[in-house]
């Protein structure tokens, strides 16, 4: 008995059930930006670009400022964080622009829970460019947090489209400041070089077939790039910029070529029977991307940049195109036509081949393209009955709407981070 | 002639000596208590955690032809559009009889209606007629296939669950390790008496996120015979994002 007792209460240990817990719901922090100080008018302009900049990014979640508990006038020291954490705010933005010729504000950001600030600059900027001080400061929020690179000073390109044709226009990554750089002949598909600089697209411009051009953005000026064969299309700059993907047609035979930079010494790179089209540049410069029908249906492929150990990688459904390799590697966006005939948006890990689906119901959605920090890709979608250009998270999560065309826009592409 | 009886069997043989008889008293003794220290040090460290099956309802839908392109994930639909049970007309007895005790399945069946009924209706995408699932899974459903769990940690795990928030502006590269741990303790009703970090994340947003959602949340009781060790030992919960 003796001997029971002592061995039940020596094995006896904590029976402590353990349960992992993954999955959480991945949701935008709560955010306040106070009411600016100082002037009044350019604090507010700026208060408003931030707003959206944080908005769209899906990363805060602005908090109701009628909501706000703080008095209005609460300087930049001294803050009374009990009345913002009252409100749900775990961060908390403050602003105090001068009235001057120029824009200047000094912008702080502070973590309410803990009472602390976490960052503060001056930011100036020429009073036209009052968007791009505000832009620079969120960048520099996002970098706070995520360690990674803010877009909100980025620009995208995109095409037009009106009743005379279809012009590549850029603009900022929201939609704003849009600027034409083509004339209204038929252009599509503006992929940037990596340093922003140059546009190269697809034309119609000088009759016959589509060959590929570049425009600088600065001066808008146009020269032709590629006019091989009855087609050459699809542009696409590799990583370091030095060289440039493109499809082309000869002999009745579409295929992928790949050339320098400035378009001569181009090279076939596949050689299957059928059409390969669509290339895209792996991040690394090593593999490439791109559509073939060697196997009946069009399916994304991958394949190293010389055209050698190709790789199919998708296996589900029967149309798959416009493959969209991420800034990170690790996923392959591409649209697909579904079984209701409908193309949506998809992407495919690299690694495994998983398809995720991320838009549906939604009208048609074509085209994507990545944010050169990889957190979100625009698309083309017909939801509202035109075509318009729309973002999203790589999830298919936070679609919001950039442009407001009359007639329409398409064919998206995301400018390079800023200083690249 | 009278002869010698035979001597009884109950008679005493002859003592042992008190001695001897000690001396192994007490070795047998020592060899107890000794196997009481040397015993939990021949298993290398306490006994392994006790890790529930957490199961999930199936979902309610069709299961898919593996060669088209896969359906957007959707989530269970509202509590709004969840139909609403009719009444039955039968006459109700008029002196209610006692209600039994709740089952496990009932008890999960509860706290997954409570969470569900809580979850902002804005945020929740309209129900996919063409969700993969099985036929005859359930609307609630979150799992496309079913395994046998453990119902009280499968709600608990799915209550704290609901509440259980990453901030997105960690990154996907801060995700991949990011890890905490928290001890709690559950009373008899359910409700959370205490906690404490284990482990902290690292990131302050992330260790602050999972406090909120231990505050929210609201778990079923234990049933009895788990009642006493959740108060006294408590659960560990291990958080990844």
């Amino acid at each position: 008995m003796n001997l029971a007792f002592v061995l039940a209460l020596t094995l006896a240990a904590v029976d402590r059930p353990v349960i992992d817990l993954s999955g959480g719901r991945i949701q935008p922090l709560p955010l306040a930006i106070a009411k600016p100080l100082g002037s009044q008018e350019t604090g507010t302009a700026v208060e408003a670009v931030l707003a959206q900049d944080f908005e769209r990014s899906g990363l805060f979640r602005l908090l109701d400022s009628a909501s706000f508990l703080a008095p209005p006038d609460e300087g930049m020291t001294g803050i009374d964080y009990s009345k913002w954490q009252t409100v749900g705010a775990q961060a908390l933005i403050k602003a105090n622009c001068d009235a001057s010729a120029d824009v200047s504000c000094e912008m702080r950001l502070y973590d309410v829970a803990r009472g602390q600030e976490l960052l503060h600059g001056t930011y100036t900027a020429p009073r036209p460019a009052l968007r791009l001080a505000a832009h620079r400061f969120g960048d520099d929020v996002v970098r706070f947090f995520t360690h990674e690179p803010g877009v909100f000073q980025t620009r995208i390109a995109w095409v037009r489209e009106s009743e005379s044709g279809k012009q590549v226009m850029v603009s900022d990554w929201d939609g704003f400041g849009v600027q034409p750089l083509t004339g209204a002949s038929i252009n599509l598909l503006p992929s940037w070089s990596p340093d922003g600089r140059m546009i190269a697209f697809t034309s119609f411009r000088e009759g016959g077939g589509a060959h590929l051009y570049t425009v600088e953005v600065a001066s808008r000026q146009v020269r032709s790039l590629i006019g091989l064969g009855d087609f050459a299309t699809g542009a696409s700059y590799s990583p370091d910029g030095s060289r440039l993907l493109f499809s082309a047609s000869q002999n009745d035979n579409t295929d992928v070529y790949v050339a320098q930079a400035d378009g001569s010494g181009a090279r076939r790179i596949t050689e299957a029977r059928g059409i390969d089209i669509s290339a895209s540049w792996s991040p690394d410069g090593k593999r490439v991307a791109f559509v073939s029908e060697r196997a009946g249906t069009p399916q994304i492929y991958t394949m190293a940049a010389d055209g050698s150990d190709v790789r199919r990688l998708t296996f589900q459904g029967n149309y798959n195109q416009e493959p969209a390799w991420s800034p990170k590697g690790d996923l392959i966006a591409f649209s697909g036509r579904d079984e209701h005939r409908v193309f949506d948006l998809y992407t495919v890990a690299v690694d495994t081949g998983k398809v995720t689906r991320l838009t549906q119901n939604q009208g048609t959605n074509e085209k994507p393209a990545w944010a050169p920090n990889g957190r979100y890709l625009l698309f083309s979608s017909t939801r509202s009955g035109k075509r318009q250009v729309w973002m999203s998270q790589p999830d298919g999560s936070n679609q919001r709407l950039v442009t407001s065309e009359k007639v329409g826009a398409a064919d998206p592409a995301w400018g390079p981070l800023p200083g690249k | 002639m009278i002869g010698s009886a035979p001597p009884s069997l109950l008679a005493p043989q002859g003592r042992m000596p008190a001695l001897p008889a000690v001396s192994l008293a007490i070795a047998l003794h020592a060899g107890v208590f000794a196997a009481a220290f040397v015993l939990p040090r021949l298993f290398d460290g306490p006994p392994p955690p006790r890790k529930p099956i957490i199961a999930h309802l199936v979902a309610l839908g069709r299961p898919r032809d593996p060669r088209l392109l896969p359906r957007k994930e959707s989530p269970p639909p509202s509590a709004a559009s969840r139909p609403v049970p009719v009444p039955s007309t039968a006459a109700a007895p008029s002196a209610a009889p006692r209600k039994p005790e709740p089952s496990r399945s009932e008890l999960m069946e509860r706290a997954l209606a409570r969470a569900t009924g809580k979850a902002d209706p804005e945020t929740r995408e309209p129900a996919d007629p063409e969700r993969v699932g099985s036929a005859s899974g359930s609307v609630e459903g979150t799992a496309t296939t079913a395994e046998e769990g453990d119902a009280y940690f499968t709600a608990v795990h799915d209550a704290i669950l609901e509440h259980y928030v990453v901030p997105s502006v960690i990154s996907e590269r801060e995700r991949l390790y990011l890890a905490a741990s928290v001890l709690a303790w559950i009373g008899p009703d359910g409700r959370i008496l205490s906690h404490e970090f284990q482990k902290k994340s690292g990131n302050a947003f992330f260790d602050q996120a999972l406090e909120l959602a231990i505050q929210k949340t609201r778990l079923p009781p234990p049933p009895a015979g788990l009642a006493r060790s959740l108060r006294d030992n408590g659960v560990l919960l291990n958080f990844r994002p």
